[in-house]
């Protein structure tokens, strides 16, 4: 084999490797990528029931309720609109009313919501950036969150 | 006082710096000149960390970051951590390391004097830089106008052994790759060149890989055992931030090796320096600027987002641009044979760029969605378990067969006994899995682990006399490090595949019971300590009736900061780890959640070995 040759091979197989790479970018981004909204915008949208979704806003004052040691209710708001949760897990450490939460699951029914997962910040004045602009915008935005 | 002096050393060390990079172009210091004056501002930066850790274990809140920072309370070592547990401490332990490695780094004696100083006046540059963003966005010695006599205290989430050393490592990872970078830069920007600082270069970047590494793992070992979701990796953004410099650096410690096949490709591997700490900056501009969601949230701030930003682009564009108007003069002509080491590396270097990309991809793709399309996406685990892992294992692929290739020729030693070994193997694996429980991935990565496992050994037993003293150990050491890896592989594989869940709803005094091992849900105990309260259950562990241990898990209350932190309890075994979590409580009844992952110890174990063969690498010329 010349060298010539050689590099061309390398430079061939180099593409395909990108290629290849390109290719499963693509299709895992249509499968895997889950949308973020707020709760106002979820209610808005007309989203499939089964598609996962996050939602970033706050647990709902005086709205948690302890069905047994393992699941829970609550509402989660934006201030205007608001989304009830059920939940059957282990809450973060932060999770409390009032705060800031980031919730992933599905929709099942009108206005009710199935959480598989609550994120946990490490932070408790943390706020979800996706609904720190939203809250600014609005006026509701409170000093102590970062 | 210990601020003002901090601060005062600071910029006595900016101000060395200045007239350091000044002397370039009015008076030409010699070269005894330019070490002085490096290491004289090493000193100062030193003087000025260590005085913010002395007002940190003095708790001196005259000093507005400790105030906000630290507590009387804390027991010392998380008065010590607590120096970088912020962000501004965070930035002045970064210039500390780059302090540190300036300091050593003038010490090298076998290099070529203007390449030298080209080096250390780019790594006062970087300096220079650094301090301004300290000194102007985030001082550590702002006075704090009130006088109180107690602290807001430190997130008790960091509170931790691990998470004390996990930043300073991982800096010394990240910081590292400026030698590297500046020392590319120079052999650029200097005219009479040799080889030699690929020799340099070659020490440094195993130094800081091999940082990077600990600093890596410590950080996954404690989310494992402290944020209390059972797992150890869960590609959040600020992970990935931390891998792509890693693999890129694991990529450019590969092409440094190429000086041993006295091929190189020096443009390749300059182009890797730049690309290696152009990704570290990147790294501390995303996790500083808030852009990201993720779940290890950091305090952030715009200006300053803006201001590591404008500094990323200062030095990645000074980088790349070099890069692209001087050329190094081509060395020795490359002569590919094509079915040797020399070309094994290439292909891997390769797959570890593309590797880097795609992790580079997925974690700023939800930004440019965000920007272009105004929808707010995130890209989660799946994404990158589908994607990272199918390119990477042509790589593993290439590492075992990698012992067989030899460096000058296309022959290939013992391939028959080769392929008949790994055709042995692979068949008593799916033999094996066949009748356990089968999964594809899980057979994949067992195969691939073991091959390489296997491989190297059979390089080391076969291509080495065996004989232990220190010189067969880091002739060995490329070897090593494989095995090291194929242990990790084995123990990702399994402790990903294999991992299951259970969740009990229990009393005290009831017992539940997964696969062989009984378990007693004991009794819930309370004890006030130092500064947390702690509530713990006791769980006891049997086979066969016979109690073989104990493990708590439970919760901490931190009144200082009025948070709750749950405190995972494991059970190590060298096979599994059972892994408790003790969730709320509702009458007498507790929600108890319980891990079982298989051969997470490999992973700690295979990185542990990573880091030794790191070392050892460094030790060897």
């Amino acid at each position: 084999m010349t060298l010539r040759f050689q590099r061309l091979l390398i430079i061939l197989i180099s593409i395909i490797m990108i290629l290849g790479a390109v290719l499963l970018i693509l299709y895992n981004a249509r499968e895997n990528i889950s949308y973020f909204y707020t709760p106002s915008e979820l209610l808005e949208s007309n989203i499939d029931k089964n598609k996962q979704v996050r939602i970033g806003g706050f647990v709902e004052k005086n709205t948690f309720i302890k069905v047994s040691a393992g699941s829970f209710k609550f509402r989660i708001t934006d201030n205007i609109k608001s989304i009830d949760v059920t939940y059957n897990g282990i809450l973060p450490d932060l999770f409390r009313e009032g705060q800031g939460a980031v919730i992933e699951g599905n929709m099942i029914g009108q206005n009710s919501f199935k959480a598989n997962n609550i994120f946990a910040k490490h932070d408790e004045n943390y706020m979800p950036a996706s609904i720190k602009d939203d809250l600014e915008n609005k006026g509701y935005w409170n000093k102590n969150y970062k | 006082m210990s601020s003002l002096i901090g601060f005062l050393s600071l910029i006595a060390a900016t101000g060395i710096n200045f007239v350091l990079l000044s002397s370039k172009i009015f008076i030409n210091f010699n070269i005894n000149k330019y070490n002085t004056l490096v290491r004289f501002s090493s000193i100062l930066t030193f003087i000025s960390f260590f005085s913010l850790m002395y007002a940190y274990i003095t708790s001196d809140f005259s000093n507005f970051n400790v105030f906000q920072n630290s507590h009387t309370d804390k027991p010392l070592i998380y008065k010590i951590s607590g120096t970088w547990g912020n962000h501004e401490g965070s930035m002045l332990l970064w210039i500390s390391i780059l302090s540190i490695y300036g300091f050593f780094f003038s010490f090298t004696k076998k290099i070529d004097i203007e390449l030298k100083k080209l080096t250390l006046l780019i790594q006062s540059f970087l300096h220079l830089l650094f301090s301004f963003f300290i000194i102007f966005t985030s001082n550590p010695f702002l006075i704090n106008s009130v006088v109180v006599t107690e602290g807001l205290g430190l997130n008790p989430i960091l509170q931790d052994p691990g998470l004390a050393i996990h930043p300073p490592l991982l800096y010394a990872g990240y910081v590292g790759y400026s030698i590297i970078f500046s020392l590319a830069i120079a052999s650029l920007l200097n005219k009479n060149n040799n080889e030699e600082w690929l020799y340099i270069a070659k020490k440094w970047s195993l130094v800081s890989w091999t940082c990077l590494t600990g600093g890596i793992a410590l950080g996954s070992y404690w989310a494992y055992y402290e944020l209390g979701w059972g797992g150890w990796w869960f590609w959040d953004p600020v992970e990935n931030i931390s891998l792509m410099p890693w693999i890129a650096g694991l990529a450019l410690v590969h092409s440094l090796l190429m000086i041993r096949g006295e091929q190189v490709l020096k443009r390749w591997i300059i182009f890797l320096s730049i690309l290696c700490f152009s990704l570290s900056i990147f790294g501390t501009f995303l996790v500083r600027s808030g852009i990201l969601t993720s779940v290890h949230s950091f305090a952030a701030d715009a200006s300053r987002g803006l201001f590591i930003l404008l500094i990323f682009f200062i030095i990645t564009g000074f980088g790349f641009l070099v890069f692209l108007l001087k050329k190094p003069e081509t060395s020795k002509p490359i002569t590919l044979l094509f079915i040797n080491k020399f070309s094994a590396l290439i292909f891997n270097n390769i797959l570890m760029i593309i590797a880097t990309l795609t992790v580079l991809l997925g974690t700023i793709y939800p930004i440019i969605v965000e920007v272009l399309t105004n929808k707010r996406i995130s890209v989660g685990a799946p994404y990158f378990n589908s994607t990272v892992i199918p390119i990477m294992i042509p790589g593993f692929l290439l590492m075992s067969i990698a012992p067989i290739l030899s460096w000058q020729t296309n022959k290939i030693r013992s391939a028959r006994n080769y392929v008949i070994f790994f055709i042995l193997i692979s068949l008593i694996i799916v033999i094996q899995s066949y009748f356990s429980k089968f999964n594809t991935w899980g057979i994949v990565g067992l195969i691939l682990g073991s091959w390489i496992i296997f491989a190297s050994l059979f390089a080391v037993l076969t291509s080495y006399k065996l004989n232990f003293n220190f010189r067969f150990f880091q002739k060995v050491n490329p070897h090593i490090a494989h095995i090291g890896v194929g242990i990790a592989i084995v123990g990702i594989t399994f402790s990903s595949v294999f991992k299951n869940e259970f969740t009990y709803n229990i009393v005290e005094g009831e017992n539940f019971k997964i696969n062989n091992t009984d378990i007693v849900f004991d009794k819930i105990e309370t004890t006030n300590e130092k500064n947390f309260q702690s509530l713990r259950a006791n769980f006891l562990i049997s086979k066969n009736k016979k109690v073989i241990g104990n493990v708590k898990a439970g919760k901490n209350y931190y009144p200082v900061s009025k948070m709750i932190t749950t405190e995972a309890g494991i059970f190590h075994e060298w096979f599994r780890d059972v892994y408790f979590i003790l969730g709320e409580q509702k009458d007498n009844e507790w929600l108890v959640k319980v891990h079982v992952n298989p051969f997470v110890s490999f992973i700690w174990l295979g990185v542990i070995i990573m880091v030794y063969s790191g070392l050892i690498g460094v030790s060897r010329r």
